[in-house]
């Protein structure tokens, strides 16, 4: 039992490590909560469905374009919505942040309405519900397998993308401060831009999985999946890549195991609390640096 | 000479940056000191750790209001203030969408009393403690020339008036200790002036006042005694004269105006 | 200009009076009387939370975890001891200002975007508290059959006669009516007092620049903690009204929208203004009310009027940030100490 509870508690944690890297990556550059992000990530999923019943595409060509889309999407909310905005208060921005966030989640309604949907089952290719791994009455499905290897490459394709490209360094360059950074020559608001993209089109694919994994998908699946991966950020230290992962696998093994042992009506509860002490208790995070305002 | 204040051996550490190291110095009581150095020297860290916005991480500072010394290292802003260190900053900070007169009211904060149920219930005491505020802070208005301005909104002032602005903001707090940060900083030459006139108006009402500031001939022209700080190290300290001719100083910092000077 | 300006200070009064013989009319409404009583609800809310992101500059996303506290306390307090409404007011308000206290004490020193999301998630923790503590809340299925509200003064009256019998219970809208028109005043007149007082400028030098605040004296801490305290407190006194009103409560009715949705008339009247508090409250619930009535007919759920509602805060604080009535501190301006100073600096000038 502890054993299963680890394994579906590490397919989560994976999930909410993608989303997590989104929140932690835009507040790395622009210090802001990007609320909207558990929507693209809900975007990403109904996306990948539309293009799956509506356009008849492969999966594999669905779920890259839902992530072309979100990417799109994530860079639009930032021109359109948070760019107007970098030189006015905090407040404003965050405010923004909210109104995209209800926003996105009652234009899915409107467009894919409020009742949960399947995934497209005819889609999935056959050999996802064959168990892969199997140790005692432990099972792993290969579809579980797909989205660890999927979840582990795409995050070590990100660290890559962080620390040898270019705009990686000037992502970094830009966390550490971004006046300096745009002294240095550095174009802000593309690098910004980027950060967006990237991070939204990891969130798509966390939101295609999770509803590939559950076979349901709603619009306000990401309200949920989007405080958990932000308090899988803080868990981390927020603007920490690494941190987000490792945040984020600790609070879906945490939430799975609070679910089964501790009480699982407050399932989610346990994800807040979490993030709640956390905040109080060791605001920069379990692998963050602190950081310390400027006189 | 009675000391106001004794900086003892302080030092400040941002991750692996020493902003201050092992400073000692003693500010005399009615008198200007003036804190001088190169950008980047730990002046305005200095004021930050005096007025209770950072720790030091060591060394010790005594505070002597009155009759009595008082460690005050890693005490609260609001605690210095209570205390009587008030002060203004580099880069202004006005309350900017209030009125210039609420702003200068704020400063009275710590020196009045009354709370939600006084306000709500609007008593006597809550009542004449308002009119109070008005009066006390209309008079240090007019100290600092910006009486007329009163109910204009304090953005709408000019660079200049901002910073007589803030002056009398920590005027308001009743200090017997005035840190000044830079308040010459992009003022012209007439608005520097009367800042002068201002500062021994200040001094005259028993205020001790520590000055940073870049303007070298308005610094040797006012001040009684500078420290010098470079890199976080005092490396000189006494009257204008021998500041100036100090060779250790010249190369830190008025090398390059020395001409100037 | 001048005229209509004249003409401006009647108009408050008789639209005052308008308001107040409305229900009396024969062309008032129960439906419309409804809608009004939710309005008020709404602006008591609005003007508490108002005072957090409106005066401290603090984001509270967990507001509704106020207001729910407040109506559960009133509406258990009622089922379960039959205590009257007016004893029961105070005693949600403090229980609400107590969990503000709660709440605000350790997570105060955090910085925005942190305590934005604290805020949030302990409202969530408040609902999952309603919806899973079974014993005590009866969780989803809620709470039915909560007395109305009722004026008992027959203690009184039978002293002074033995038949007679001074007892008026709510029934209907038009009590509702009064008695919200009456909790409205009451905070309005709190609202604006405490903004022209030492209280309200301490928040507001807060709300400005946390930084000079602390060196101008303001001990940082001690006033967010107030502010807390006051916006908890307020938000309870509405729940606690209408748990009495509506007479039934359920979890769901404190969800995260509810918190969204007083933001966003707090944003659309202008952070910080008290009576843009008022009219974003007005101004929301009516258009809720007219899109959840548009919306079907466009073959829409009535829940996505909130497409609306996130469309206004996105503009809103893109075109206008400073909401409908941008004034901050309004009513310092015209308070009389300071018609005095005006007067006395103009006397200045001329002479
Ligand atoms: N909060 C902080 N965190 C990290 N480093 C800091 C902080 N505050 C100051 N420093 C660093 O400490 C050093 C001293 O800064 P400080 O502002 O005290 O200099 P200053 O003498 O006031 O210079 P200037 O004349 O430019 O105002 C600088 O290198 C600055 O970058
Ligand atoms: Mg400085």
């Amino acid at each position: 039992m502890l054993e299963q509870q680890l394994v579906n508690g590490l397919t989560l944690g994976l999930i909410y490590a993608l989303i997590a890297v989104g929140y932690t990556m835009v507040y790395g550059v622009i210090e802001l909560i990007n609320f909207a992000h558990g929507e693209v990530y809900m975007f990403g999923a109904f996306l990948c469905m539309m293009f799956l019943t509506v356009f008849g595409a492969p999966l594999i060509v669905a779920v890259l374009l839902s992530m072309v889309c979100c990417a799109l999407m994530g860079v639009l909310l930032d021109v359109v919505a948070y760019r107007p905005l970098r030189n006015a208060p905090r407040l404003a921005a965050l405010i923004t942040a909210i109104g995209m966030s209800i926003f996105l989640q009652n234009l899915a309604m409107i467009i894919w309405g409020s009742r949960p949907l399947p995934f497209v089952k005819e889609a999935l290719p056959a050999f996802f519900k064959v168990t892969a791994l199997s140790f005692g009455d432990v099972k792993i499905s290969w579809m579980q397998m797909t989205i660890y290897i999927v979840a582990v490459a795409l995050m070590i394709l990100l660290n890559l993308i962080i620390t040898k490209t270019r705009t990686g360094t000037a992502m970094r360059a830009l966390a550490q401060n971004r006046v300096c950074a745009s002294l240095m020559g550095i174009n802000v608001n593309r690098v910004i831009a980027f950060t967006f993209a990237l991070g939204s089109g990891l969130g798509a694919m966390a939101g295609i999985m999770v509803s590939m994994f559950y076979n349901t998908m709603y619009p306000t699946m990401g309200y949920n999946a989007g405080v958990k991966a932000f308090a899988a950020a803080v868990l981390g230290g927020i603007g920490s890549v690494p941190g987000a992962m490792f945040g984020g696998v600790v609070l879906g093994i945490a939430e799975t195991l609070g679910a089964g042992y501790v009480s699982s009506p407050y399932r989610d509860g346990v994800a807040y609390a979490i993030m709640i002490l956390v905040i109080i208790l060791r605001p920069s995070g379990l692998l963050g640096r602190a950081v310390t305002e400027k006189a | 000479m009675e000391a106001i204040l004794r900086v003892d051996g302080v030092s400040k550490k941002f991750g692996g940056l020493m902003a201050l190291s092992d400073v000692t110095f003693d500010v005399a009581r009615g008198r200007i000191l003036g804190l001088i150095g190169p950008n980047g020297a730990g002046k305005t860290t200095m004021f930050n750790c005096v007025a209770g916005l950072y720790r030091p991480t060591e060394g010790t500072i005594v505070f002597r209001p009155g009759a009595r010394d008082q460690q005050v290292q890693g005490e609260k802003p609001e605690k210095m203030t209570a205390l009587g260190v008030a002060r203004t900053f580099q880069n202004i900070r006005l309350f900017s969408s209030l009125t210039v007169l609420d702003n200068v009211r704020i400063g009275r904060h710590c020196r009045t009393f009354s709370n939600f149920f006084g306000a709500v219930l609007r008593t006597r005491a809550q009542r004449a403690e308002e009119k109070r505020i008005i009066d006390d802070a209309m008079q240090w208005l007019d100290f600092v020339g910006l009486g007329g301005n009163a109910l204009q909104s304090a953005a709408s002032l000019s660079y200049g008036d901002q910073r007589r602005l803030e002056i009398a903001r920590a005027l308001a707090t009743d200090p017997k200790l005035l840190l000044l940060d830079e308040p010459a900083a992009g003022m012209n030459p007439k608005e520097t002036e009367s800042l002068v006139d201002l500062v021994y108006a200040i001094l005259e009402k028993d205020v001790t006042v520590v000055l940073i500031e870049h303007d070298m001939k308005l610094v040797m022209r006012i001040c009684e005694h500078l420290v010098v700080l470079d890199h976080g190290v005092k490396i000189a300290e006494g009257a204008p004269a021998a500041i100036r001719e100090n060779p250790e100083v010249i190369e830190a910092y008025l090398g390059k105006g020395a001409a100037h000077a | 200009m001048r005229g209509v300006t004249a003409l401006l200070g009647p108009l408050k009064y008789l639209l005052l009076a308008a308001a107040l013989a409305y229900p009396l009319t024969p062309v008032s409404d129960v439906y419309v009387l409804h809608v009004l009583v939710l309005i008020m609800v709404y602006m008591v809310l609005a003007m508490g939370l108002n005072i957090m992101p409106g005066f401290c500059g603090l984001l509270d996303l967990g507001y509704v975890g106020f207001y729910g506290i407040g109506a559960y306390t009133a509406g258990l307090l009622t089922l379960n001891y039959d205590l009257s409404f007016w004893v029961i007011v105070p005693l949600a308000v403090v229980n609400g200002a107590l969990w503000g206290v709660i709440l605000g004490a350790p997570t105060l020193r955090l910085v925005g975007d942190y305590f934005a999301i604290v805020t949030f998630g302990f409202s969530e923790l408040v609902v999952l508290f309603l919806t899973n503590e079974i014993w005590l809340t009866r969780g989803p299925l809620g709470l039915p059959g909560i007395a109305p509200v009722s004026l008992d003064l027959s203690w009184l009256s039978t002293l002074l006669h033995p038949e007679w019998n001074w007892r008026y219970d709510f029934y209907g809208e038009t009590p509702y009516y009064y008695l919200g028109f009456l909790m409205v005043t009451v905070i309005y007149v709190v609202m604006r007092r405490v903004e022209d007082s030492r209280l309200g400028r301490a928040w507001l030098a807060i709300r400005e620049d946390p930084m000079a605040a602390a060196s101008s004296g303001v001990n940082l801490f001690e006033y967010k903690i107030i502010a807390f305290a006051v916006s908890s407190g307020i938000g309870a006194l509405a729940g606690a009204f209408f748990a009495r009103w509506t007479m039934f409560l359920s979890p769901d009715m404190f969800k995260f929208w509810e918190s969204f949705l007083v933001l966003c008339m707090v944003v659309l009247g202008g952070l910080g203004n008290i009576r843009g508090a008022l009219i974003g409250a007005a101004v929301l619930i009516s258009l809720g009310e007219v899109l959840r009535v548009v919306l079907p007919g466009l073959g829409l759920p009535a829940e996505t009027r909130f497409l609306a509602y996130g469309l206004i805060m996105v503009l809103i604080m893109r075109f206008r940030p400073g909401g409908f009535f941008t004034a901050v501190a309004e009513s310092t301006l015209t308070s009389p100490l300071i018609m005095d100073l005006r007067r006395t600096l103009a006397a200045r000038k001329t002479g």
